[in-house]
């Protein structure tokens, strides 16, 4: 029999050492306060039909599930009008309707709207917005945004849901974000959960939750930050990447950097010319230990799978 | 030494849910949302209260998060990963969201009050159970949170190393490598509190 002043065992922890802790009933209750607090989330009673009516539904339902998985995929979405007058083409939104493969959702300053992504998620078009649906295949889902702001919230495979702006694609990596633009292509991306890879003519930029990364004409996407970084690194950061640079904006970002600013010292080891680079590489290692899996040498050489796997470790600081 | 009865440990697959509740839950129903959020609460917040360093608050936010996560995107759920392996993937977005987002949390003034699931068990076996639960648990705490982690995974829900590449976004050989080092400094921190409780 187990006694109270047994020791901790030794190393591994095995199934049964360390307790299953029961959750609090109120979690449930703050799940259906906020679950009837959407509107597309509310309750569906599934007893309100008599039986007959159930095996009458059941019918119907064997024979629409079947036309469903007949038919071709359709190459519209639905668009729900939130505020306001949108439109679809020359077609003013006055409740909920559809967005075909080649046309304009527009927002005037005082509506607003909201599509649904096939089965992956929802964007909700801003104000002052002009959104095109581009693809909306098994494959790819795509959306131009030629100016204005929408807020994405995705959750499928990776690169499954793109944004092109005039400066930029946005990538999903299973996330929700918000993405400006205005027509030139200056604007900025912001994560609030998951990744979004913002490429443009060969460049890339991984941002995470809580970070954002300023987009401009001609340049395509900055280096991404913090929200909470330092307001001089965030300054410093953009005459870096649209202001001609300079060793003065190089020392107050490497000045500045905290531990989670590694991820805007990983994306300028590649972006800077060699001398630049050791300097910034060895303010990383200042700031976060370098890993064993990480040679100083291939670092500086820009070696892909250990940039890769360095983003990895330093990726649970960000 | 002999451990613990690994019956009172609820398991998840003695609780998979079939896809007739997931097909209901696409639909809205809100009973079989409650039959699925019963099926894997505990693991979920329990996930969440040892990642949080027993922040009940922090926990029982980041399981309401992943619960209305998980029934605000079922509908695109496809049915070619398992279940638990998407579950499992938006609990460790959340944790680690919510930590990234209140790094106050990553550390708790108050020790972890267990409430166990299980039999009822003796004084001396219950108090036995608590007190070297306490002590992984303090154990557990000081790992850096991408080794703890994958040790939760691992030890909540047994799941494969491809499993939990899966929900932490990596490699499998990273995973593997993980749970050695978490293991590793597991070891040490446990020969400490082993040598203090002399």
């Amino acid at each position: 029999m187990k006694m109270a002043d047994e020791k901790p065992p030794s190393g591994r922890i095995e199934p049964g050492q360390l307790p299953l802790v029961k959750a609090p009933d109120a979690i449930w209750k703050s799940i259906v306060a906020a679950l009837d607090a959407t509107p597309e989330l509310r309750r569906v009673d599934r007893f309100s039909f008599p039986v007959w009516q159930w095996a009458a539904a059941s019918l119907v339902v064997i024979g629409g599930v079947s036309w469903f998985a007949s038919r071709p995929a359709k190459a519209t979405w639905e668009v729900a009008r939130l505020e306001g007058l949108p439109s679809i083409g020359s077609q003013t939104l006055a409740s909920d309707g559809a967005i075909k493969v080649g046309e304009w959702l527009q927002t005037d300053a005082s509506s607003r709207a909201r599509i649904t992504i096939g089965n992956i998620g929802v964007v909700d078009v801003e104000p002052n917005s002009r959104v095109r649906l581009v693809a909306a295949s098994a494959t790819e889902h795509r959306l131009t945004l030629a100016r204005g702001e929408i807020s994405a919230t995705v959750t499928a495979p990776p690169r499954l849901f793109l944004v092109d702006t005039p400066a930029s694609t946005a990538v999903d990596l299973g996330c929700a974000y918000k993405i400006q633009t205005d027509e030139s292509g200056d604007g900025l991306l912001r994560v609030t959960s998951g990744w979004v890879s913002l490429e443009w003519k060969g460049r890339e930029s991984l941002v995470p939750a809580g970070a954002n990364c300023r987009t401009r004409s001609r340049t395509g996407p900055g280096t991404p930050y913090f929200a909470d970084a330092p307001e001089a690194l965030q300054q410093a950061l953009a005459t870096f990447d649209f202001g001609g640079g300079g060793p003065d904006a190089m020392n107050t970002i490497l000045a500045e950097a905290r531990v989670r600013d590694t991820l805007t010292l990983w994306h300028l080891l590649s972006r800077v010319e060699s001398a630049e680079r050791i300097r910034v590489f060895d303010r990383m290692v200042e700031l976060v230990p370098q890993p064993d899996s990480v040679s100083r040498d291939k670092a500086l050489q820009l070696n892909p799978a250990t940039l890769k796997s360095w983003r990895e470790e330093l990726a649970w600081k960000w | 030494m002999e451990g613990p009865s690994k019956d009172t440990v609820v398991s998840l697959s003695d609780r998979e849910i079939s896809p007739e509740i997931i097909d209901s839950c696409r639909r809205g129903d809100r009973e079989a949302f409650r039959a699925l959020y019963e099926a894997y609460k505990d693991k979920v917040y329990s996930i969440a209260l040892y990642f949080f360093h027993g922040d009940t608050g922090a926990a029982s936010d980041a399981t309401q998060q992943t619960f209305l996560k998980l029934m605000t995107n079922i509908k695109s759920f496809r049915g070619d990963s398992e279940f638990s392996t998407w579950l499992h993937r938006m609990a460790v977005n959340t944790c680690m969201d919510g930590s990234r987002k209140n790094k106050s949390r990553e550390r708790s003034e108050e020790p972890l009050e267990l409430v166990r699931i299980g039999e009822p068990a003796s004084h001396d076996e219950d108090l036995a159970r608590r007190q070297v639960a306490s002590r992984i648990q303090a154990a557990l705490s000081s790992l850096p949170p991408k080794l703890r982690m994958p040790i939760l995974l691992r030890y909540f829900e047994d799941l494969s190393y491809i499993e939990m590449a899966k929900a932490l976004h990596c490699s499998a050989g990273t995973v593997a490598s993980r749970l050695n080092t978490g293991h590793k400094l597991l070891a040490e921190k446990l020969a400490k509190l082993r040598g203090m409780g002399r």
